[in-house]
């Protein structure tokens, strides 16, 4: 079986949003189906579905069936990915897998996830499920506790300021007033951040993305899939990888460093043949503000100590070389979890297929998407190239 | 014949004490109860919410087997009436966390002379040579109904200690020791109430007073000790005036009392209370000094023993954090946060 | 819930984590597999019950079983032999957790389950005053 070109071909999303009126599998028959519209001489050879915890959250498992059946595609194989807040990128990135090799030609990748349904500290409950049950769970460790301690270790380290730590935060904001599926369109200001509630100290309510329901999905073919959808616009997938770092952040010779994030970002731009001054923009993973500023260094994008410090200076502005996370990122745009790496998938599609509307990037040729598990547990990168 | 003496001498070859980090001083009850005032002691002990009997014996053990140097126990028992369960042990979470499992794990009951009682219980074990070293602890988070005068009392502590032969490293032997018990309902608490009840000033003459002089009184007429004999008096403390009233009954002076009388700054330790008593006094004692000790428990029932100090008590200098030091190093406490404290560990 | 913590309470109640036998690498939690030298020469040790902080957070948000003690500091300490440990940090002055401060280990209830279940027995440390 010949390697050919794979490309996204379509796409669809929910609002992020507190969904009351809807499950976990109206959410992902809502995005499927939106995505499928956009192919639809197309029947996907296989589904995947991004989600991490279905079974916390709706009491379901078995959701690769649950959708499939749902969407009448009984028969097909159906999986459900999961790698914690990775999910979404997974699902997606095994599927570019089989596609790419030509195992197979078409694929439906869905992510979805339910949080609503749960009280906040249930909610807590089930994301620190991500982090080891014994040890860290164990000790009343949440998972924004993991991040408050790599928030404090970044800034005594790198002598990072409570407004520099904001900047990412507020680019976030901005970008998310034009987005009509993002959860919060009201732009904000550091001072806002800084006097929001404490959550780990120093992280404060408006460092971490907020808890809400979402699905997205996206359509991805091969060159021969492709001709089921000869009218639909595509964007190649030029590169993608998925790496993994020791469980455990307190576990690591350097925590501010992301091994998985570097790793799999080198692999996908080689893959893509790409060099880091021709990226044209980056949807990256800032479940918290920590997080967002090291992915950027780990990922090349600002020198070590300095994701922050470059944010509150311009750098990733939506007007500047490269604008970071175009319709909002997980803090704005929100995040679902299992779902948020198809959301950054499916934007970044739009950016490259021209159909971003108020939150176009001019020109757009290449952009990469990344999407991470844990504390940079597990990292997703994809890059993507404007097909024409 | 109603003293006891072992057949093989056996001596405390280890001690350790725990007092928790929190005090409330008992003007804030007051302050809450009575519009003001205060109870007869300054500041009671307050265990953390997240400590309780099991914590607080393994912090006090831990210290113990540090000092002793022993690795095998071959009993450890724990004198306590506040157990976490009803059924499932203390001693074997204690044995547990001290690698023992060869080990003869027991908890006891008599309000607050069940830690002396497993110092007995111990003793016995050793000085019959079935066992080498034994572990006896008395320790309590001390529980009195809101706004009754036994709130201002009831504190969290106690004290553990190891026992074995009497050799070079012996710090303390135990000569010989008396027990006097009645059936006497001073103070009690059925199977599934939370807090005890009193009989108030019953609770005195014929209950406290009438068994520790009847140990004491004992011991000195078959052993023929006099209070004169002892450099260190230590007596149950369920506030700070029993324990000098009976004391000046039994002819010994507050110079002999005062090293082991706790309670003014951390109340009563329940079966904490007269160990604890004993570990500050093995803080300061000199090889040859002798120590009265008689613990008194409701229900009622009286534990004396007579202790003389041996010359390992030097080696045992540094160790361990003293008693004192523990009790210097507390952080005061409001009457709120106390409830909110209380209401996760019983 | 209560066997998945049974069965490793040795751990819990005296810090015992793994020692690697080719290279004496420590480490708590323990691994399967040695982290600085790939050897799956793996034996239990105990580790040193003393150590500083690395870095810290309080926690204002927390999970259910813990609301009672937020907000609450929460560490990675490293401990004498290099191990890091992420624990909670007790009876401590506000002003005194801090980066680099020395810590010692002691013995806490670390879950509760409700009125008639379990109670499970964890590590957690003081800062040395």
């Amino acid at each position: 079986m010949a390697r050919t070109k794979a490309y996204v071909a379509s796409v669809g999303f929910t609002k992020v949003a507190e969904h009351w009126e809807s499950s976990i599998l109206d959410l992902a028959v809502e995005a499927a189906l939106k995505a499928l519209k956009g192919v639809p001489k197309l029947s996907p050879q296989q589904l995947f579905v991004g989600n991490m915890f279905s079974s916390a959250g709706a009491s379901q498992e078995h959701m690769g069936a649950l959708v499939a059946s749902a969407l009448g595609l009984e028969g097909i194989p159906a999986f459900k990915v999961e790698s914690a807040c990775s999910s979404g990128a997974s699902a997606f990135n095994v599927a570019y897998s089989l596609v790419k090799s030509g195992a197979i030609d078409s694929a439906l990748v869905v992510g979805v996830e339910k949080m609503r349904d749960l009280e906040p500290e249930a909610v807590s409950q089930a994301l620190a499920m991500a982090e080891s049950a014994e040890y860290t769970q164990f000790v009343g460790a949440t998972f924004a506790a993991l991040n408050g301690l790599l928030a404090r270790h970044y800034m005594e380290r790198m002598d990072v300021t409570r407004d520099e730590l904001s900047a990412l935060p507020v680019i976030d904001h901005a970008n998310a007033v034009a987005a009509e599926h993002a959860q919060f369109r009201r732009a904000i200001t550091p001072e806002i951040v800084a006097r929001s509630g404490m959550v780990a100290d120093p992280l404060r309510l408006f460092d971490c993305a907020p808890v809400g329901d979402g699905a997205a999905a996206v359509v991805l073919v091969n060159d021969s899939g492709a001709s089921h959808a000869r009218k639909a616009k595509m964007a190649e997938v030029a590169g993608g990888r998925v790496s993994t770092a020791r469980f455990s952040v307190y576990e690591r010779e350097d925590m501010l460093d992301f091994t998985a994030t570097k790793a799999a970002f080198r692999e996908a731009m080689k893959q893509a043949g790409l060099s880091p001054q021709k990226v044209d923009f980056v949807e990256v993973h800032d479940a918290f503000s920590v997080v967002g500023a090291l992915s950027l260094e780990a990922m090349g994008f600002s020198k070590k100590g300095m994701g922050s410090k470059d944010a509150k200076a311009g750098k990733y502005g939506p007007k500047s070389d490269l604008p970071v996370n175009t319709f909002g990122g997980l803090k704005a745009r929100g995040h679902p979890v299992g779902a948020t790496g198809v959301y950054q998938i499916a934007e970044a599609y739009l950016q490259l297929t021209g159909q971003a509307g108020g939150n176009q990037v001019e020109g757009a040729e290449y952009g990469v998407t990344q999407n991470v598990g844990g504390v940079d547990t597990t990292a997703a990168v994809h890059v993507f190239r404007g097909a024409e | 014949m109603h003293v006891m003496k072992s057949n093989l001498p056996a001596a405390f070859r280890g001690y350790g004490a725990y007092v928790p980090y929190y005090r409330l001083p008992t003007s804030e009850i007051a302050r809450i109860w009575k519009g003001g005032g205060s109870g007869p002691n300054v500041e009671k002990a307050v265990a953390s919410m997240d400590e309780d009997t099991v914590t607080m014996a393994i912090e006090a053990s831990r210290h113990a087997v540090k000092m002793a140097g022993t690795d095998s126990l071959g009993a450890i028992f724990v004198g306590t009436e506040s157990k976490p369960y009803a059924v499932k042990p203390t001693s074997t979470i204690v044995a547990q966390a001290l690698g023992q499992h060869h080990t003869l794990a027991a908890d006891l009951e008599f309000a607050c002379k069940a830690g002396t009682e497993a110092i007995q219980v111990i003793t016995g074990l050793v000085g019959s040579g079935m066992i080498q070293n034994g572990l006896a602890i008395g320790m309590d988070t001390a529980q009195g109904r809101p706004g009754d005068d036994l709130e201002y009392t009831a504190a969290s502590g106690g004290a553990a200690f190891v026992i074995g032969r009497n050799d070079k490293r012996a710090i303390a032997k135990i000569e010989c020791s008396t027990s006097f018990v009645s059936d006497t309902g001073d103070f009690w608490r059925r199977s599934h109430e939370r807090y005890p009840r009193h009989l108030s000033r019953f609770t005195g003459e014929p209950a406290y007073f009438f068994h520790i002089e009847s140990s004491v009184k004992t011991l000195f007429a078959e052993t023929g000790h006099k209070p004169a004999d002892f450099q260190y008096a230590v007596f149950h403390q369920p506030n700070p005036r029993f324990p000098v009233e009976v004391a000046t009954r039994l002819g010994f002076t507050m110079d002999q009392i005062k090293v082991g009388l706790l309670n003014p700054m951390i109340g009563n330790t329940y079966a904490g209370s007269s160990p604890i008593g004993l570990a500050a006094v093995f803080d300061e004692a000199k090889p040859g000094d002798k120590i009265l000790l008689a613990s008194f428990g409701s229900g009622a029932g009286s534990d004396a023993f007579c202790i003389e100090v041996l010359d390992g008590i030097t080696r045992t200098r540094g160790i361990n954090p003293t008693v004192k030091s523990m009790i210097e190093h507390g952080v005061r406490i409001d009457y709120s946060t106390y409830s909110k404290f209380r209401g996760k560990f019983h | 819930m209560a066997i998945q913590y049974w069965r490793i309470r040795d751990r819990y109640y005296r810090l015992i984590g793994s020692r690697c036998t080719k290279c004496g690498a420590e480490s708590f939690p323990p691994v399967y597999r040695c982290r600085k030298c790939g050897s799956y020469e793996i034996k239990d040790a105990e580790m040193p019950k003393t150590g500083r902080i690395l870095t810290y957070t309080i926690l204002h948000e927390p999970m259910p079983g813990f609301e009672a003690q937020a907000p609450f500091p929460l560490a990675i300490v490293k401990l004498a032999n290099g191990a890091t440990v992420l624990t909670q940090i007790v009876d401590s002055p506000e002003e005194s957790v801090k980066t680099g401060a020395k810590v010692r280990a002691t013995l806490r209830r670390a879950k509760v389950d409700g009125d008639s279940g379990q109670i499970v027995y964890g590590y957690k440390f003081i800062v040395e005053p």
